[in-house]
């Protein structure tokens, strides 16, 4: 099976231009990107995919031992990178993608141009004087929660969305549904997710950075985001004024900005 | 009365509408507050812009504390997180989510299950305004479905315990040798309990009887060296504790570290937080135990462990009954693997002494015979095969054989430390000493140091890494002959029971052997010396005849034999002529014969013609008391006329030679010596001058191959080839002519030529 069926890989924008990967963090699928990534269509090949397990990616690719530790990821992107015979690339990766991005890039060097890291965290929990977040306790507490909301989710959540007779193709879309997930590839996702340590890579990061932290994000606080900034040589750290781990919904205007006025 | 009852119904009717109609013309803000469902209304960044009186029940705070804050921050760590990868970007890209679970946190610290419903109020550009949420309390519903995702759990770990219980019992089938199914258990058995490492010990029975078993190392994977010997040296004593109980957990703590403090050291150093023994059993027989350590959990592949540090896993109940079965299916596999073994090696056993026996009955010289055990020794059955025998200039190594050629030369130096420069080493000299095997499974290197009798000896020992030894003495009718040391170095597996049982089946065959080789030598050597002492002199000068004489030993069996010959100048000018064979080829044979030879000479002192020696010899035989019969030949010899006089006790004929040809005379053979006696004929003749006597005993004639006969023609022959010859060079050509070079008898020949 091609890494491009694997992994839903869509393109779209200029061909020939600068490409743009993106790649969505812990949570749902490519359509986080939906307001963002059209933006870069004029200027750049614009790149989009799903990680192995969500979205419209093949299930039946998922191999718990390959996806064990976010380097089986990392291995995924690099495989879609090199199918499209991508050069230069910037990457853009949201939460745990911008660590995968980290790794793709140890990888693979020669495919990357640059790198976008939108909420990055090189670990969740606080380890010394390192400020992760979270305690184990409280990971503990957000991996039963996802437990919690498998049963309800995996059979009732897309029915019910549905209603948009007048945008069909949101409904289809919507069957498909954006979060639904199997759930033990979720709760493993969110494990190798929020389990990772990833700060020993980030030195190793050789193409430009920019590090795009949220305001108020609990998922990847302000100190994460620094360590992250103050790690990758050379890099630049761009404060967002928008609140939680998802600029690029919540505000894919300031986002798209940001990342233009960097690049 | 219809009627009536109409118009009361009708009454009632009115009354319940006119209170129906007040319920419904509800005011919407009680609707809003006092709903049975919380309320909320949030700006687009989630902030909390209108609250129902429900929820603020719920949440145990005034409205006040509620309004300006954020949904998020009324949610418990994991529902923050849920809320802002999944419930949030939902929002955004779908508009609606439906019965997301959520724990709100209330005032008292306490949470809440929730369902939350949401639906986002977008502008006509798309642009969001405002999300309206609606939460459900799911308590019960919460509960039942964690014990649904519980019951599932225990379902999954019981599949996946069945799971690893069927490819363990798959893989332990496969397993032939009990180092195969050891690596299974361990294998397995760390996998099922997610252990760091695992070793297996098993019992084996110690040196001597009514000993406690010890235990043996059977395999480890996973576990460093340092922590494997603490094991092992706390694995002899708990092996009885353990076996006692079911699978137990031993914290690597304060506790352990009280009763072994160098395993608690050991445990630390390797970052294992508990030790699990399993009892290994087969059908209530305790064979071993299995022991697996854990961690803390610190480390989970590139993975955090959510475990604090320093915490202490404990098995569940679930993986406790697993390896417990395991501990029981592995038993039964060793079991079988063990038999399985125990049968090859008997096999193997029986093949090795087998081998050996075949080697030691044809042994033909001791030296040569044990050198070549040796060989088959090493390395059969052991690493390095030394060999130390009494002598009669005391002791001597006589094989000192290591399987690796490299080592030999170790071997060879220690040489230096064992007779005959050296009394004996330890384990050698207890057994020689007390006449009984020495088993040493294990060397403990601190009695090696204190054993040995010289620094270099101990460097030369260490060098050949010894690690198990047996030492058998030699012992064969009640004597001492000597001690067989075979030792095992480190790459082979130590020495058992069988093995020592083996070792001593074979010394015990060695005895016999040495002590039959030396007993042979013995009485040789006895017979070589009487032998000689009774054959005469070479002949003496006799004027007027020139003689020759050959002895020849037979050349297998036992070197001695009853032949002699004898040649008496007479007074008279005569001369006495004979030659002999008594039957047998013994001591005794040789002890008839110097008798016989003994009495021959006494009756020379009458010159008695030879059928009057025979006739004597006869009537005198059982007052000699001889135990054996003879055949003999007597002649008497004129020198001056040359007058033969012949007479034969059962005795192949004397040949003559004269002028090239050779004739047997017809002398007529009277009984042999020793049987019931008859008149003894006597044949005369002459010899004339020139001519020549030849005088032999059957040896130079019959063989094994052709008979009496035969033998005689060719004999005849070859003297007529030889005629002209003196008696030397004929006794030399007649011998080279029909002497084979195995020789199962004696040969006494005799030739006399009278001067021409």
């Amino acid at each position: 099976m091609s890494a491009r069926t694997r992994n839903d890989v869509r393109v779209s924008g200029r061909d020939g231009a600068r490409p743009m990967v993106f790649a969505h963090g812990y949570g749902c699928d490519q359509n986080m990107w939906r307001f963002v990534a059209p933006e870069f269509e004029s200027d750049h090949q614009v790149v989009t995919f799903d990680h192995v397990g969500f979205g419209n990616s093949d299930l039946a690719a998922y191999d718990p031992a390959r996806y064990g530790s976010l380097r089986g990821y990392a291995e995924d992107v690099v495989q879609v990178m090199r199918d499209l015979e991508l050069t230069d690339a910037v990457f853009v990766g949201h939460s745990v993608s911008a660590m995968i991005g980290v790794l793709a890039h140890e990888q693979a060097p020669e495919l990357f141009g640059a790198m976008v890291m939108v909420g990055p965290s090189a670990r969740y929990i606080d380890d010394g004087d390192y400020v992760g977040g979270f305690s184990r306790a409280q990971i503990r507490d957000l991996l039963d929660n996802l437990d919690a909301n498998h049963l309800g989710w995996s059979t009732a959540m897309a029915p019910v969305i549905m209603g948009n007779a007048d945008r069909p193709e949101l409904t289809a879309e919507l069957t498909n549904s954006f979060c639904r997930t199997d759930p033990d590839v979720a709760r493993q996702f969110a494990r190798v997710s929020f389990l990772s340590d990833n700060r020993a890579d980030l030195p190793g990061v050789s193409v430009p950075t920019l590090v795009l932290q949220c305001s108020e994000d609990v998922i990847a606080p302000e100190p994460a985001g620094r360590y992250v900034h103050e790690n990758v040589p050379g890099s630049t750290f761009w404060q967002l004024a928008a609140t939680g781990h998802c600029p690029h919904l919540s505000a894919p205007e300031e986002t798209t900005a940001a990342i233009r006025a960097w690049l | 009365m219809t009627s009536t009852r109409q118009a009361t119904d009708r009454r009632v009717d009115d009354a319940s509408r006119s209170r129906l109609a007040d319920l419904l013309v509800d005011d919407p803000t009680d609707l809003f507050e006092n709903a049975p469902c919380g309320y909320l209304s949030t700006l687009p960044d989630g902030t909390i812009v209108k609250v129902n009186r429900t929820m603020c029940e719920w949440l145990g705070r005034p409205a006040e504390q509620v309004l300006r804050t954020r949904l998020r921050d009324l949610l418990s760590v994991g529902g923050q997180v849920f809320h802002d990868t999944h419930l949030e970007p939902l929002l955004r890209m779908q508009g609606a989510v439906r019965e997301v679970a959520l724990d709100v946190v209330r005032s008292d610290g306490a949470l809440l299950p929730c369902l939350v419903n949401a639906v986002e109020l977008r502008s006509a550009d798309g642009a969001p305004l405002m999300v309206r949420a609606t939460l459900f309390e799911a308590t019960a519903r919460r509960r039942y479905e964690r014990e649904i995702l519980a019951a599932r759990r225990a379902a999954e770990a019981s599949e996946a315990g069945s799971r690893t219980l069927q490819q363990f019992t798959t893989e332990l089938a496969a397993a032939v040798t009990t180092a195969d199914a050891a690596a299974v258990v361990l294998h397995r058995s760390r996998r099922a309990a997610h252990a760091t490492g695992a070793a297996l010990w098993l019992v084996e029975a110690g040196p001597h009887a009514g000993e406690d078993p010890g235990v043996v190392l059977a395999g480890a994977e996973g576990i460093p060296a340092d922590l494997l010997d603490a094991l092992a040296e706390t694995a002899p004593g708990r092996v009885q504790v353990v076996l006692g109980g079911g699978v137990r957990t031993v914290p690597a703590g304060s506790a352990l570290r009280a009763v072994w403090p160098a395993l608690a050291d050991a445990a630390a150093g390797a970052g294992c937080s508990d030790l699990v023994v399993v009892p290994v059993t087969a059908d209530d027989t305790h064979l071993g135990a299995l022991v697996l350590t854990l961690d803390d959990g610190s480390a989970d592949g590139d993975l955090i462990s959510l475990a604090e540090p320093g915490q202490h896993r404990s098995l569940n109940e679930v993986e406790t009954d697993l390896l417990a079965t395991l501990g029981r299916q592995a038993g039964q596999a060793l079991e079988r693997a063990r038999l399985h073994e125990e049968t090859a090696r008997q096999a193997e056993r029986s093949t090795f002494l087998l081998d050996a026996a075949r080697l030691l009955a044809r042994a033909t010289g001791v030296t040569e015979t044990v050198e070549r055990l040796a060989e088959m020794v090493v390395p059969r059955l052991a690493d390095m095969c030394l060999l130390d025998v009494v002598g009669e200039h005391g002791m001597a190594r006589v094989v000192a054989r290591h399987g690796d050629p490299a080592r030999q030369r170790l071997v060879d130096e220690l040489r230096a430390w064992a007779p005959p420069h050296r009394e004996l080493p330890a384990p050698a000299r207890a057994a020689m000493q007390e006449g009984r095997t020495q088993w040493f499974p294990a060397l403990a290197e601190d009695w090696l140091a204190d054993v040995v009798r010289d620094p270099a000896e101990l460097t030369a020992v260490r060098a050949l890494e010894l690690a198990s030894i047996i030492s058998v003495p030699l012992v064969a009718e009640g004597r001492s002959l000597g001690v067989m040391t075979l030792s095992a170095d480190r790459r082979r597996r130590p020495f058992t029971r069988a093995d020592v049982e083996l070792a001593e089946q074979l010394a015990l065959q060695v005895s016999l052997m040495m002590a039959k080789a030396q007993r042979y030598e013995l009485e040789a050597s006895t017979s070589h010396t009487l032998q000689t002492a009774l054959l005469p002199p070479p002949p003496p000068q006799v004027p007027g005849v020139s003689v020759a004489v050959r002895y020849l030993a037979a050349t297998y069996g036992v070197e001695i034999g009853g032949d002699f010959y004898d040649v008496a100048p007479l007074p008279g000018d005569h001369v006495a002529i004979a030659v002999g064979d008594v039957v047998g080829h013994d001591i005794t044979a040789a002890a008839t014969m110097g008798q016989l030879r003994s009495v021959y000479r006494s009756l020379l002192v009458e010159a008695p013609a030879p059928s009057a020696v025979i006739d004597r010899l006869q009537a005198s035989w059982p007052l000699l008391g001889l135990q054996r019969m003879a055949t003999a030949l007597f002649a008497t010899l004129d020198l001056p006329t040359g007058l033969l006089h012949v007479a034969s006790a059962g005795h192949p004929p004397p040949l003559m030679i004269i002028d090239g040809e050779a004739e047997y005379l017809p002398v007529v053979p009277s009984r042999m010596l020793g049987a019931p006696p008859a008149p003894a004929l006597e044949w005369s003749g002459v010899l004339p001058r020139g001519g020549t006597l030849v005088l032999f005993t059957d040896g130079l004639v019959e063989s094994r191959s052709q008979d009496i006969d035969a033998g005689l023609t060719r004999l005849r022959e070859a003297a007529r080839r030889s005629a002209g010859a003196g008696p030397d060079e004929l006794c030399d050509r007649l011998l080279a002519d029909l002497a084979g070079t195995h020789r199962a008898d004696d040969i006494a020949l005799l030739a006399l030529t009278r001067d021409a």
